[in-house]
């Protein structure tokens, strides 16, 4: 028999300072007392000295008109400062949406042409991609600005026949607008998107039964095709559907704030409940009772103080705040039924040709056609060769990833190379390509502020003349920041979405 | 001797003739001939850079030979790609390193060819996977990723992968060398049934268990050539050759 150990042998307590958990604590403590001190310090220095040289910030400019035109937008005389910087978002989202569009497609036939074994097509991607990554995007952007400003001046005979004219002032082209008779059609295209899904199905299940080739995509997209097509002449019919938002917009009104207040509260109530227990369910051992670390304690008390906060909101921060979403869907639903309602024969999109026009001395582009500037084709251009260059090095490296093995074994079991590629090379392919394609689409999405080296109206150079015109530069800045993020988030999430979705499942 | 003159009544599966092979100024095959029968089980052994993964990879044109001729059950391989295509899906392969599709399921790894080559019925071409998963003797891995299966379990996958073609010849390329010991035997017996069932089999192998117990004939490689061929009784008990004898006095 051993010798029992001291009986006091585990409860001998350490210093604080030898402590693991009272470290931990006090690390953690000291960080977060760093930072608070941190952002304290910055936020008072900014404060003193905006004060010191008469700064103003805040965002009053917001609302109030800013005195400035706009090149091209869906607005170019804006009447608020807010109004302003939509225009300029809206611009740098189509630009940015084009871009990556556009630099995408050209990217992938680059790349595969650099892979290509035609010794031509294979030179000439590389050259493409040597040329194109080795010189900066501004350069690029102010030459093409440079080139596409030497094309003719605009005139009553540039172009085609009123279809499509460019000059040095741009390219317009017919606009597509959406007509009145949209909404009920739209309903048709959802009726036909449902049958066309059950088209697809059931051509898929064809192909599974028989093994032939049934093209469930083409099938689908010619039901969707014929709805369109019908749908363009007899949506009148869907009159009614408006009455329904009407019938919603009524009742939505009749709704008690007191009630709407109380049921925002017990959902958040219930929520927590339901996520605090669920959480407890996930985290309980086959012993019994639930082992918590100290994060699952944070995370169970932040979602009880969520709830609380949501209450605090509701009743004491914001108390117009259920008549405000009582009001604004009660809103919503009132233009729903005006959209949908009786009495809409026409068609649902129409089509205005470009038109030149000449109010002063010069002739301008009227406001009928779909019009681009040189600046908006100069940043396009820019931002689409440069990333596509890079585009096209991620497609060829992540093919080239895609082990030999992988062919050979393809190729051993007799297929053909399309279907290879499709099946086999593509989808390992895409899962290598998928994280730099996205850092890609980040960069093209910032780098289009470059625009404001050739004038174009996107969000940097309009909210740099809004900044201008009221002084309000630190609140413009605020606003360019969280809009960048913005965007920036939504194309990660994006990406995330197919990352996990292409994932390669290991043990 | 009664064997020998059973396999001069069955047809000729694949013919090499003069087979010559060279990767730059390398020659890795010179003047390469041999003959295997239907049904017939043949052993390739030889010390390795002895050009016999590349013979092998050579009768279903995963590598171009350069001079000679090879035919495979009647149709000769040249540049036209129908050809190859016709005897590529005769022929199944098997790799040292597996080369299953990571993305797919163990189920569709086995379907994807006889659903797209063939054009077989997905229901037909599940039904029948899922009787090769049993032969191999994983029916119960169907619906893995071959990332979660062991080696052994992923090479018996890529058997019924290229069995899920019905081919009418067998090459495996060192089909065991990339695996631990223990999964070695798994792999072989699903081999040796293969065999007693009458598949043409062309085997690159070091398991000189394997190659005494199931081939029909064992053919020696060395520096691109056959050095010696003949019956597993003969060749390792009572070989002519020089080489032969100091291969098999360095494995044995």
């Amino acid at each position: 028999m051993s010798e029992t150990p001291p009986q006091n042998y585990h409860h001998q307590k350490p210093p604080f300072y030898r402590d693991a958990v009272v470290v931990k604590w006090l690390f953690q403590l000291g960080a977060l007392a760093l930072v608070v001190f941190s952002l304290w310090f910055l936020a008072s220095q900014a404060r003193d000295n905006l004060a010191a040289r008469d700064i103003s910030t805040g965002f009053d400019f917001l609302s109030v008109d800013p005195g400035i035109n706009l090149s091209e937008g869906i607005d170019t005389r804006p009447a608020t400062g807010g109004r302003a910087l939509w225009v300029g978002m809206v611009n740098t989202i189509r630009l940015a949406t084009a871009g990556i569009l556009a630099a995408t497609i050209l990217g992938l036939v680059v790349g595969l042409a650099r892979l290509s074994n035609n010794w031509v097509v294979n030179k000439l991607g590389s050259v493409f991609v040597e040329t194109l990554r080795n010189i900066p995007l501004l350069v690029q952007i102010i030459l093409y600005g440079a080139i596409l400003a030497n094309l003719g001046d605009l005139s009553y005979d540039s172009g085609w026949d009123n279809w499509v004219i460019w000059s040095n002032k741009g390219l317009s082209i017919p606009r597509v607008f959406i007509a009145d008779g949209f909404y009920q059609w739209a309903i048709f295209m959802l009726i036909g998107s449902i049958v066309a899904r059950w088209a697809y199905k059931s051509r898929q299940r064809q192909h599974d039964e028989t093994g032939r080739d049934t093209y469930p995509w083409l099938g689908s997209l010619g039901v969707l095709g014929v709805f369109a097509v019908i749908g363009w002449f007899i949506h009148p019919i869907f009159g009614w559907v408006g009455g329904i938002f009407g019938a919603v917009e009524d009742g939505i009104s009749k709704i008690p704030e007191e009630a709407l207040q109380a049921v925002i509260s017990i959902i958040a109530i219930l929520l927590a409940g339901n996520w605090i227990r669920n959480f407890l369910r996930s985290r309980r051992t086959p012993g019994g009772s639930a082992q918590l670390t100290d994060d699952d304690k944070f995370r169970v008390i932040f979602s009880g103080i969520s709830a609380g906060l949501v209450i605090v909101v509701v009743y004491v921060v914001w108390p117009g705040l259920s008549s405000w979403i009582i009001n604004s869907s009660s809103d919503l639903f009132g233009v729903l039924e005006d959209k949908f309602g009786n009495g809409r024969s026409g068609g649902p999109f129409g089509a205005d040709r470009p038109e030149v026009i000449k109010p002063g001395k010069f002739e301008k582009y009227g406001p009928s056609g779909l019009t681009m500037s040189i600046g908006f084709a100069a940043v396009f251009f820019g931002v689409v060769f440069y990333t596509a260059a890079f585009i096209a090095e991620i497609v060829r490296g992540g093919i080239l990833a895609v082990p030999k093995g992988q062919i050979e074994a393809a190729n051993s079991l007799g297929m053909k190379r399309s279907a290879a590629l499709r099946t086999v090379i593509l989808p390992q392919a895409l899962r290598v390509m998928m994280p730099p394609l996205g850092n890609q689409y980040l960069n093209l999405t910032k780098n289009t502020s470059l625009a404001i080296a050739v004038g174009f109206s996107d969000l940097v150079q309009v909210g740099q003349t809004v900044g201008n015109q009221t002084g309000k530069n630190l609140s413009v800045f605020a606003i360019w920041m969280l809009f960048y993020l913005a965007c920036s988030l939504t194309i990660s999430v994006v990406v995330n979405f197919f990352n996990v979705r292409l994932r390669i499942v290991e043990r | 001797m009664s064997e020998e003159t059973a396999h001069k009544t069955r047809s000729d599966m694949i013919v090499c003739e003069n087979v010559d092979k060279w990767f730059g100024d390398f020659q890795a095959l010179k003047g390469v001939t041999a003959t295997i029968a239907e049904q017939e089980v043949v052993v390739v052994l030889g010390p390795s850079g002895s050009g016999k993964s590349t013979w092998i990879r050579c009768i279903n044109r995963l590598e171009a030979h350069q001079k000679g001729t090879i035919v495979v059950d009647g149709v000769e391989l040249t540049n036209d790609l129908r050809n190859i295509e016709k005897i590529r899906s005769e022929v199944g392969m098997v790799f040292q390193q597996f080369n299953l599709f990571p993305h797919l399921t163990v189920l569709d790894n086995v379907t994807l060819a006889p659903k797209w080559v063939r054009k077989m019925p997905k229901t037909e071409a599940e039904n029948k996977a899922k009787d090769l998963l049993e032969m191999v003797g994983i029916p119960e891995q169907a619906a893995k990723y071959p990332g979660q299966l062991s080696g052994g379990q992923q090479q018996r996958v890529a058997i019924a992968r290229a069995l899920a073609m019905e081919p009418r010849i067998m090459l495996f390329d060192e089909p065991t060398s990339a695996l631990d010991p223990e999964m070695i035997k798994e792999v072989l017996d699903v081999m040796r049934d293969l065999a007693l069932g009458g598949m043409t089999m062309m085997v690159v192998t070091h398991e000189m268990g394997f190659a005494k117990e199931v081939a029909d004939r064992v053919i020696f490689m060395e520096s691109g050539e056959i050095v010696e061929e003949g019956t597993p009784e003969h060749f390792f008990t009572n070989p002519t050759e020089d080489r032969t004898k100091l291969f098999l006095s360095q494995i044995l």
